[in-house]
């Protein structure tokens, strides 16, 4: 029964996921399209396709150069200054882009060197290089709590084999330190690359111009601009060919990094040497985050908090985002729910391949990109029903497959363990189904259970992407709403709008994790 | 739904979420199979572990979303119209809100703006929305668009007589009706801009000319105006012009009110509006500093007009306001508030500031059906040369 219920999500999955693409593909061509000569032989001819395939790469590609050679001076400064105050404050800091939705990150980079900022870089900010600040925002501190665990991994006799031997600073970096980088360099460099190829929110709202687009936006342009399906289509399509490619030269690496949330010092660290200039570079680490975000804050108490606060439409979006938040995660968690559990089942029996390319399905979103599941959708129902007034289910549909790889990392490992270890008993005492979820399940998981339930929804709440593709005026999430008030460059009101919805983030995420976790080790 | 159903396990918080999450938004959903299954014999016991407060918190928020809903959802008991036009005609400043009152008066109903960002992103948004639209009424798009929005089918001919009207050439449309005109121009400030240019050409070939502001023609008519106005001097070589101009735009913006709003703080010293924007400073802010670069190869001329939908919930009622549109109460609202040209206001009766400005003459156009036919590939021009 179980399985049987994994394998039918893994089949609503494929279709939900096969049926848009396949809408895109069949897609009516001869919509007054500009583009309906296009082939995939002469894409590449075509100025504009080719300028925003280049800028795209450009984008991705730099913003990866950049946080992952500034990641490694942080890491490199952070592992040899060894113990010092604020040192889990400071890393703690810098676990806080990883939380900050990326258009409230956009309004910060914009409030500290926008016009009005605290340092200015006038119109130059609208471009590439608005674009790389707020990916280095969102990815040095991700660069940098990948790197860090790796000298917590190298042993402690490699170091005192090296102060015996009276290696340099140098000698120990080339010898010790950089053979143990060198090897998770590419999984790094490859996930901050993807994320960085797929980012919507900060290209949409600090690049989009005609010369800064990448191909995410220009698929959301051709649709809500220039109403061009076929256009949409053609970009939709070479955004699927290439993040294939990038999914496949991932699965060559055997495992992309994880998250370490242990961030402490193990390794002995009397051997390193600190030196002042890695203090240096923890404090302008410090400053480069945190500058955006106290702007932020200062911004948003100066600011007309009455009039943005007395604005009804805030409400309303807010009311809409806790919706999508909440449901997204109901529907991740129960299809990630229902895929691990067939998963784990399987592979009690040893099924282990079966078991594997459940799991996997859960990461489907990972190859075929939101905004292109969106588009296709979007084709797929224009036809017959007015798809603006179904925004709301679309966004929450789509923010619960975003969810699902996440419901499958935190949930899967505690769900395998914990079938290993009660599925016997079960059996035994005939307890299965929903009984089994409430008085076995429920209790002993119930703490990844809850951390899934706030991640997916804090995510969904601060997501722009298809709400922006299928978003109006009436059915404005605080994340649209923060756009439109960005783009209207009515900055105190989006700087107030900003702070709201980064409160409302964090409070759904602190409230979930605790309702539905529990304070106490409830096991798991 | 009594409250206690919310207060029970939290595998109903679920089965209440689908409820929501369903499109249809009926209680009937949150009757899902999950709450089938969910019989009272195991939950019950289990139901301390999971403290019954925690649960209260979430319901509560779940509560304040439902409640949230449904007062949106609160249907007015007259019949409401549903105007679809450009966020600067609904702005506390634009000609928005006093039509509402004035025509509110009159018919007995609620006239309803929906706000997009420009004109050209109207006919998309329609385009998108096809039969299905709310729309009764649009109003904002404007003669480059009309051929266009024709072939879509989805207007209907508004079936009132011809009136004579003050645009400069005569107006016989059986589906559109046009509110007001005026001609695009360069406007800027005396005094930051001494020696503004004198032609589109001194503006586009001079290297060390003024920065400039202007629209995206895929979502601004002022933009899609520009492009075609570029068009109509230059013909083929219009991409070099825009090779020309690219390293003085400042910014590319979706809409008419933003780059105007930039323009305003000091971000560049030129902006594309109207050459009747300065109009606005005279009167309204009493000043006469702004002022509109007369370029001369002429400017490029846009009569902005309105049709109903052929799907209109409410026909009566949208040919009702085409009409008003055309009465003396609506048009006289026009030149101080969206700052363009009557179109059916006799000259007299224009305020004072409005003989100050400059003479746009000779008037540049397409036909709507050269636009219609050229508009995609223009823009895909225009799109490559803004891309190199």
């Amino acid at each position: 029964m179980k399985i049987r219920l994994g394998y039918f999500v893994l089949f609503i999955l494929l279709a939900f996921v096969s049926l848009p693409l396949l809408s895109l593909f069949l897609a009516d061509n001869s919509l007054g399209s500009a583009y309906r000569d296009t082939t995939p032989l002469n894409i590449w001819q075509d100025a504009y396709l080719r300028g925003v395939i280049l800028f795209s790469l450009k984008q991705a590609a730099l913003s990866t150069l950049l946080s992952v050679s500034l990641g490694l001076l942080l890491a490199w400064s952070f592992a040899h200054f060894g113990d010092f105050p604020f040192r889990t404050l400071i890393l703690g800091l810098f676990g806080l882009p990883l939380v900050v939705p990326a258009i409230v990150a956009v309004l910060g980079i914009v409030s500290v060197y926008g016009a009005q900022g605290w340092l200015p870089l006038g119109s130059k900010l609208y471009g590439l290089t608005g674009i790389l600040l707020a990916h280095l925002f969102f990815n040095l501190p991700l660069s940098v709590r990948l790197l860090l665990p790796i000298w917590n991994h190298i042993p402690d006799q490699h170091w005192r084999i090296s102060v015996q031997l009276g290696m340099s600073r140098k000698e120990q970096w080339t010898f010790i330190e950089w053979p143990a980088i060198r090897e998770s360099l590419p999984g790094i460099s490859l996930l901050i690359f993807m994320l960085c190829l797929t980012s919507f929110a900060v290209v949409l709202t600090l690049g989009g111009g005609p010369r800064s687009t990448t191909l995410e936006v220009a698929i959301y342009q051709s649709l809500r601009f220039d109403f061009d399906p076929t256009q949409a289509v053609i970009l939709a399509l070479i955004q699927l060919a290439l993040s294939v490619l990038l999914a496949l030269i991932a699965a060559r690496f055997s495992h992309l990094p994880d998250i370490d949330p242990d961030l402490n010092i193990h390794a002995d660290t009397r051997h390193l040497s600190a030196h002042w200039s890695h203090a240096l570079f923890i404090f302008l680490g410090v400053v480069f985050i945190a500058t955006p975000l106290l702007a932020m804050l200062i911004d948003a108490l100066k600011g007309p908090l009455g009039e943005v606060l007395g604005d009804a439409n805030l409400w309303r979006a807010m009311g809409f985002s806790i919706l999508i938040g909440l449901s997204a995660a109901f529907i991740s968690i129960s299809l990630g729910w229902f895929l691990l559990s067939a998963s784990a089942e399987l592979a009690y029996q040893k099924k282990t391949r079966m078991a594997q390319l459940l799991e996997l399905s859960g990461s489907v979103i990972y190859v075929v990109p939101p905004l292109v599941i969106g588009t296709g959708l979007f084709i797929l129902l224009s036809k017959h029903i007015n798809v603006f007034d179904w925004a709301i289910a679309i966004v929450i549909l789509i923010n619960g497959l975003m969810g699902l790889p996440f419901v499958i990392r935190t949930l899967g490992p505690a769900l395998r363990q914990h079938t290993q270890k009660y599925q016997r008993l079960c059996a035994n005492l005939n307890i299965h189904g929903w009984q089994r979820f409430i008085k076995i399940d429920l209790p002993l998981l119930r703490k990844p259970l809850g951390l899934s339930a706030a991640l997916v929804t804090a995510m969904a709440m601060g997501d722009l992407g298809v709400i922006a593709l299928f978003g109006t005026p009436q059915t404005s999430t605080l994340s649209l709403l923060l756009y439109h008030r960005l783009s209207a460059y009515q900055m105190p009101q989006a700087a107030i709008t900003a702070l709201i919805l980064l409160l409302s983030c964090l409070l759904a995420f602190w409230l979930l994790e605790r309702f539905i976790g529990g304070k106490s080790n409830a096991g798991g | 739904m009594p409250f206690s159903f919310f207060k029970s396990t939290p595998p109903h918080l679920f089965t209440v979420l689908l409820g929501y999450a369903s499109p249809c938004g009926s209680a009937k959903a949150a009757v899902s199979p999950a709450a089938r299954l969910n019989r009272p014999t195991g939950s019950r016991r289990f139901a301390p572990t999971l403290s019954r407060y925690r649960s209260a918190g979430l319901f509560s928020m779940l509560l304040f979303v439902m409640f949230g809903l449904a007062a949106t959802a609160n249907a007015d008991e007259k019949p409401v119209l549903s105007v679809y036009t450009y966020d600067s005609f609904t702005s506390k400043w634009g000609p928005g809100p006093k039509v509402k009152e004035a025509f509110e008066k009159e018919c007995h109903c609620t006239l309803n703006y929906v706000a997009l960002e420009d004109g050209v992103s109207l006919l998309s948004r329609l385009k998108l929305e096809g039969e299905n639209s709310k729309a009764d009424v649009v109003l904002g798009l404007d003669t480059n668009l009309t051929a266009e929005a024709k072939a879509t089918g989805l207007f209907a001919p508004h079936g009132i007589e011809e009136k004579p009207s003050a645009l400069p050439n005569k107006w016989s449309d059986e589906i559109f009706l046009p509110y007001d005109f005026g001609y695009f121009a360069f406007v800027y400030d005396k005094n930051r801009l001494k020696n503004p240019p004198k032609s589109m050409q001194e503006l586009v070939e001079n290297k060390s000319g003024p920065k400039i502001l202007i629209q995206d023609p895929r979502t601004s008519t002022p933009g899609l105006g520009l492009m075609l106005w570029v068009k109509k001097i230059y013909g083929d070589k219009a991409t070099d012009a825009w090779k020309n101009l690219l390293p003085r735009i400042v910014t590319v913006s979706k809409g008419w009110s933003e780059a105007y709003g930039l323009f305003l703080k000091g971000e560049a010293p030129m902006v594309l509006s109207y050459t009747t924007s300065p109009a606005y400073h005279i009167i309204a802010e009493k000043k006469d500093n702004y002022t509109a670069a007369k370029f001369e190869e002429g400017h490029y001329q846009q009569v902005e007009v309105a049709a109903m939908l052929a799907n209109a919930k409410q026909p009566e009622l949208a040919e009702d306001f085409l009409r008003f549109m055309q009465s003396e109460a609506f048009q006289s609202i026009i030149p101080e508030s969206n700052w363009m040209y009557p179109a059916y206001l006799p000259k007299e009766k224009l305020p004072e500031a409005y003989q100050t400005l400059i003479d746009p003459s000779p008037a540049l156009l397409f036909t709507e059906e050269d636009v219609a036919k050229n508009r995609k590939t223009w823009t895909r021009e225009w799109l490559k040369a803004m891309a190199n």
